[in-house]
């Protein structure tokens, strides 16, 4: 059975761990942000992920408490059948031994749902390769990622998030465009969910000469986890009194929602100046307040002009989009010598 | 003796001056009300129709002078707390220590209202980075940088987890200016499954144990950090003093409910209702002065109920009125149309329903805080809705949405619905912006439309005998 999730919070190997099939909705190509009618204040992702749930009832949805929308749009669900749709508690804090519990529990919670669904136990040496093999295609994603053109890694990370798999286009492979040369202006595109639907929204970026050196949008680089450390080659284990898959997917969530979020200006800090991106597009939807209320943050964090692209207007405003997108990758041209 | 009615601002300082003439006995934040306008910029009072009853005077002095009351006692050296979000659980603990206060500077959303945006807030807050398309709680952000509305407190606690994203988004932007927040982690609700340990919350609700006990560490945590402040830790006895002195207050506002939303006429206005009701989230930064305040206005209502005095008309139709408005005038306006209030979900309705007392302590408040209809599904909070309609006879129902409020975009929706389907009710969504005078045709137009829609359905019931 196929278990859609929408939050890359949510480990799609503890999914895979009872037998059944992690489908991340970033990259279902039914999944149409552009065709909802929204109610004023509503997020369309959101919406959408209520309406494809209440188109698709022979899947089961996992939807995820890190945004108010997406809790809400649960809420509203009507012809969902409780045994096909479940809501995971993504605890706000992470430092304390509250979060981890919490965590564990709705992991636990979730394991009993799965097996309702016809999922079997999962097996801990079993979770363990699970996990090392997504670490294993994490890693490679991640390496990959400079070679490939902002597109391509967006497909490639939804890929991933899809089923798992990695498929990196071939060399001299021309889909999703060539990765920009060095004279494009790096920037770094930081923000909420980015579906299929919207990668034209890349396309854009790129065509207006600039170069994404940092994908920050949910399931981008950042829902990938951190490189491995110098010398550690288990990334994952499973002992009986070690640290539990809870503690695990804590520590890899980097995202705006988290309180207190520095986990998350760390992480982009640490890459926006490695890769000397010169300025930031904010993907934001249309009542998504945790990152609009960012957009001034993110400014004096890192001392870089911030463009904040409301994700509606792909469907909606096509040319008032890319013509402010050209504008700033205008302004943050440098002179020529 | 003369039935009550409603004051503007200029008779009420013809009525002060009488009273006072007469040997009225005020505390010392007394006084006539028009000098909130001319001294604190309070300029909404002015279009404001208030009781005429003592007893209202001294809960609006009391709510207009909480400023200068936390500045008092900040120079008498007692440590302020900043409570955020949580509304009505983190200032039971606070002011169960000696020399603690716990305010919610989430209030400063009602600043742009009372000082109709002459106080800046709001537009300060834009240039801060949170424009218009988030609640009007952003004015807190302002405050907070400006100092003009209270004062730093030394400690803030703010929950997290299940709560608005906007108030969330807005709080993280102000630990970003430099204001440090501890912030604590509050679950999403959730019934518990089959056979899973669990506890009824206060209101009802039944929530699994792993949330109970996670929201009751993270309780005892903010306790030390409490205790800490006041340089005395917090014991279980004075946090059960504390409790059962909370829990007065929550029974006085009981009482004076059923007094005022009962079956006949309504003995006080809707809008000090509102302000009645508010005071039991912090104790307007005074818990001994919030019990004398409302046992003044108990005693208040209790007179007029028995004397059979009413300050709307006896045909008035009775409405049930969920979440607060930003526009104080709001309420004033439905009774002009012809409403009564008689029932409300302000968002904070675990705040009235009593803190267990037969259990410990910090388990208690665990339970309270995880009764917040906020923090569940928004069918469970249609559903008290629903019940608390049963219970107090409304005959419509106000949903009043909050420009830019993370719940407003869905939930209105889904308690319209339900209460339609289950009771039958006419039900309103009213968008009510902190200045609603640019909107008064169309917000007056659907209180209109309500009110007599309720009325064409009591004549139908009438003559079916329904």
């Amino acid at each position: 059975m196929l278990v859609y999730l929408t939050s890359p919070w949510v480990p799609a190997e503890w999914v895979k761990a009872h037998g059944l099939e992690p489908r991340g909705v970033w990259f279902e190509p039914e999944f149409d942000l552009e065709r909802t009618a929204l109610s004023a204040g509503v997020c369309a992702f959101s919406e959408s992920v209520a309406r494809f749930a209440e188109l698709h009832p022979q899947a089961a949805m996992v939807f995820s408490t890190h945004c108010d929308q997406l809790r809400r749009g649960y809420d509203g669900l009507e012809s969902v059948r409780p045994e096909r749709r479940f809501l995971f508690n993504l605890p706000a804090t992470w430092q304390t031994p509250v979060a981890r519990r919490l965590f564990d529990s709705e992991l636990e919670r979730l394991g009993r749902f799965l097996r309702g669904l016809g999922g079997r136990e999962p097996v801990i040496g079993e979770l363990e390769t699970l996990l090392v093999q997504s670490w294993c295609q994490r890693s490679r994603l991640l390496s990959a990622a400079p070679a490939l053109s902002a597109r391509q890694f967006a497909e490639a990370a939804a890929r991933f998030h899809w089923d798992g798999q990695i498929r990196l286009p071939g060399a001299g492979a021309d889909e999703g465009g060539e990765r920009p040369g060095a004279r494009a202006v790096p920037i770094a595109l930081v923000g909420g969910p980015l579906p299929r639907a919207q990668w034209r929204l890349l396309d854009a970026l790129e065509g207006a000469g600039s170069r994404v050196v940092l994908n920050a949008t949910e399931v981008g680089e950042r829902s990938l986890g951190s490189p491995p450390q110098a010398g550690g080659d288990e990334p994952a284990r499973l002992p009986e009194s070690g640290p539990g898959l809870g503690q695990i997917c804590l520590e890899r969530m980097v995202d705006v929602f988290q309180r207190p979020n520095t986990q998350l200006y760390a992480w982009l800090g640490e890459r926006i100046r490695a890769r000397q991106a010169r300025g930031i597009v904010l993907w934001a939807y249309i009542g998504c307040d945790l990152w609009r209320a960012e957009a001034q943050s993110l400014r004096e964090a890192f001392g870089l002009p911030v463009l904040v692209l409301d994700a509606d207007e792909v469907a909606n405003g096509w040319t008032r989009l890319t013509g402010r997108i050209e504008a700033f990758v205008e302004s943050l041209q440098p002179d020529a010598p | 003796m003369n039935s009550p009615r409603k004051l503007t601002l200029v008779e009420w300082d013809t009525r002060y001056a009488l009273l006072a003439r007469g040997g009225l006995r005020e505390p010392e934040y007394g006084g006539p009300l028009s000098r909130h306008v001319l001294a604190g910029g309070d300029l909404r009072l002015r279009q404001l129709k208030f009781d005429d009853s003592a007893a209202s005077l001294r809960l609006w002095n009391f709510l207009l002078t909480e400023n200068e009351r936390l500045i008092a006692a900040r120079r008498r050296g007692e440590k302020i707390v900043g409570a955020m979000k949580d509304l009505g659980t983190v200032p039971v603990m606070a002011y169960s220590l000696p020399g603690v206060r716990a305010f919610y500077p989430d209030g400063a959303w009602w600043t742009p209202c009372l000082m109709e945006c002459s106080d800046g807030l709001l537009g300060q807050a834009e240039a801060l980075g949170i424009d218009a398309s988030f609640c009007p709680v952003r004015a807190m952000l302002a405050a907070f940088q400006n100092g003009e509305h209270f004062p730093r407190p030394d400690r803030l606690l703010c929950s997290t987890g299940a709560v608005c994203d906007d108030f969330s988004a807005i709080a993280q932007r102000l630990e970003r200016m430099g204001f440090p927040i501890t912030w604590w982690e509050m679950p999403r609700r959730r019934a518990p499954e089959p056979g899973e340990p669990a506890s009824t919350l206060p209101g009802g609700w039944v929530a699994p144990r792993v949330q109970i006990d996670g929201v009751r560490e993270e309780l005892t945590r903010l306790a030390g950090i409490l205790g800490e402040l006041a340089g005395c830790p917090l014991k279980e006895a004075a946090l059960a003093q504390g409790i059962a002195e909370a829990n007065r207050v929550r029974r006085l506002l009981a009482a004076l409910r059923q007094t005022v939303y009962g079956p006949t006429g309504a003995p006080l206005p809707a809008l000090e209702m509102l302000v009645a009701e508010m005071l039991a989230i912090h104790f307007c930064s005074d818990r001994d002065e919030t019990i004398a305040v409302l046992s003044g206005l108990l005693a208040e209502a209790q007179t007029r109920r028995d004397q059979g005095q009413s300050v709307v008309a006896p045909d008035a139709v009775r409405i049930f009125w969920v979440n607060p408005v930003a526009d104080l005038r709001a309420m004033n306006l439905m009774e002009d149309w012809g409403g009564r209030l008689c029932g409300s979900d302000f968002m904070f309705t675990h705040a009235l329903d009593l803190i267990p007392e037969d259990v410990r302590p910090l388990e208690a408040l665990a339970r309270t805080a995880l009764a917040d209809p906020m923090i569940g599904s928004g069918r469970d909070r249609a559903a008290r809705v629903v019940a608390d309609c049963r219970a107090f006879g409304a005959e419509a129902v106000v949903i009043s949405r909050i420009p830019g409020a993370s719940h407003c975009a869905r939930e209105g929706a889904l308690i319209r619905q339900r209460v339609r389907a289950e009771l039958g009710l006419p039900a309103v969504e009213l968008e009510i912006p902190p200045i609603c005078d640019p909107l008064l045709p169309t917000v007056s137009s659907r209180l209109q439309a309500l009110i007599e829609t309720a009325r064409e359905r009591r004549g139908q019931a009438r003559a079916g005998g329904w």
